[in-house]
């Protein structure tokens, strides 16, 4: 399957910041490119709806733009705390609590080019088996294996020690997987 | 006990993500396969998952927004940028430039240029907000397309000037409405404008353009192909083919844009881009692909 999305390498990605920095069109929409699906990975599991979860993407870009002259440090890292602050806020704004209804109907399938028969788990139980966790079992678990991340950068990002990481990652992948299998009964 | 276990699971993880199977991997760690091999599983389940991705019309609809933001934000950054007075200058160098500008208009022949030029401007200003809302036919729309060429003309970015032309394009779709609404007929020299403005706007821009003009440019002629579908029920026979053409050619646009915005990763026959154009208008901007140009 090719690459949907842009992808940047770190240097190219160090070139294309610096020219975002000066607010130049061309390199902030190539930021916008490769920041959106990165950002709407992780807020698809964290919200009900797939056009909630656009229009919040579109948000974290539209503040990336408007910080991006202060940012310092991991890019990842700040476009994660800034998708972070966007989920929180809409869910404050919301006055909902900041997780996805287990009981919703509404969880959507994604379009995907594979038999879904054939997987053992599909975006829609992942999502609804989140639900059930709590808010910080759930960030591990997206950051770890949607997002991608180690163990040391979820704790850099978490604030928390490596340990804590580990604990949170084996506690919820033990709820998850109960809950997983008692769905499937 | 916990804690080793928790480590070494963790260390699993990480073995499985340089690509060793689960049984390799627990049969280093035998006395702990019963509560890490179901986890294991479930780790590479989820790891297989594809992950979700937005529609293309998300991500273009957010560059639009972003675009937008942009153009707000840029002047005020522009002012600060090139104000020199307050930025690391000695306040001497401060008082000498105010104590120029109050000699300059000590001097009447420059004092009376200068409120000549103010008074233009003024002038400029007025006469496009009142005539902002006219159509063919009221008194103000030969002044409403006079203030177009001259914004045009004082104009001298490509990317700018293409950008004012999609504006252009825009602005002639809804005349196109009002007159439909005030008369019930098809003005057929504007839909020629909103059809050659859009063209003309991407053959102006650079080949390197931002996707933000894309995805506008997109923005756009969607706009134009949902107006023209909505009154497509309401004109006669002679110009309901005029209008599926135009329509036709909206589709065929949609279709290059995004081919062109997407076209290297999007390879569902609906996006496929089309083999480009050879010629191109002007100079070294982008073009069309084919179908995409509106002749009458």
């Amino acid at each position: 399957m090719r690459e949907k999305f842009l992808e940047l390498a770190e240097e190219e990605l160090q070139a294309v910041l610096e020219q975002a920095r000066r607010l130049e069109p061309k390199a902030i929409a190539k930021l916008s490119q490769y920041c959106y699906p990165k950002a709407f990975s992780y807020i698809y599991y964290r919200v009900n709806d797939r056009s909630d979860a656009e229009d919040l993407t579109s948000e974290v870009c539209l503040r990336m733009m408007q910080s991006i002259q202060q940012q310092k440090g991991s890019f990842k890292g700040w476009v994660y705390r800034v998708a972070s602050n966007v989920v929180t806020d809409f869910y404050r704004r919301r006055a909902v609590r900041s997780v996805v209804d287990p009981v919703a109907e509404s969880v959507e399938e994604i379009a995907d080019d594979r038999d879904e028969s054939t997987q053992l788990l599909n975006q829609e139980q992942l999502k609804k088996g989140l639900s059930h966790l709590t808010d910080e079992q759930r960030e591990v678990i997206i950051l770890k294996f949607i997002e991608g991340y180690e163990t040391e950068e979820i704790a850099r990002l978490l604030e928390k020690s490596n340990e804590a990481i580990r604990a949170l990652q084996f506690r919820a992948l033990t709820t998850l997987k109960r809950i997983l299998r008692t769905e499937k009964q | 006990m916990k804690k080793d276990l928790e480590k070494i699971f963790d260390d699993c993880i990480d073995e499985l993500r340089k690509g060793g199977s689960v049984e390799s991997i627990l049969a280093k760690y035998p006395e702990y396969i019963s509560e890490t091999k179901p986890l294991l599983e479930l780790v590479q389940a989820m790891e297989q998952l594809p992950k979700p991705e937005p529609s293309a019309d998300a991500v273009s609809a957010a560059l639009v927004g972003i675009g937008e933001e942009l153009a707000l934000l840029r002047p005020v950054r522009h002012l600060v940028e090139t104000s020199t007075v307050g930025r690391g200058q000695s306040p001497r160098l401060k008082k000498k430039r105010r104590s120029f500008f109050g000699r300059l208009f000590q001097q009447p022949r420059l004092a009376w240029t200068l409120s000549a030029a103010f008074a233009l401007v003024l002038m400029f200003v007025a006469i496009s907000t009142v005539s902002a809302n006219s159509v063919p036919g009221d008194i103000l729309y030969p002044l409403k397309l006079v203030t177009e060429k001259v914004s045009f003309l004082l104009t001298f970015s490509s990317e700018r000037k293409a950008e004012l032309r999609l504006t252009f394009s825009e602005e002639r779709t809804k005349e196109i409405k009002r007159v439909l609404q005030k008369s019930g007929k098809l003005d057929e020299g504007l839909l020629d404008a909103m059809l050659t403005e859009a063209q003309s706007a991407l053959e102006e821009t650079p080949n390197d353009t931002s996707a933000i003009f894309l995805a506008k440019l997109n923005a756009v002629n969607t706009y134009q192909k949902d107006v023209l579908e909505s009154f497509r029920p309401r004109v006669d026979s002679a110009n309901e083919k005029i209008v599926n053409r135009a329509i036709g050619v909206c589709d065929m646009r949609g279709r290059w844009i995004r081919g062109m915005m997407h076209g290297s990763w999007d390879e569902t026959p609906e996006h496929r881009l089309p083999a480009p154009r050879q010629e191109r208008r002007r100079g070294e901007g982008r073009g069309w692909g084919p179908g995409c140009d509106w002749m009458r």
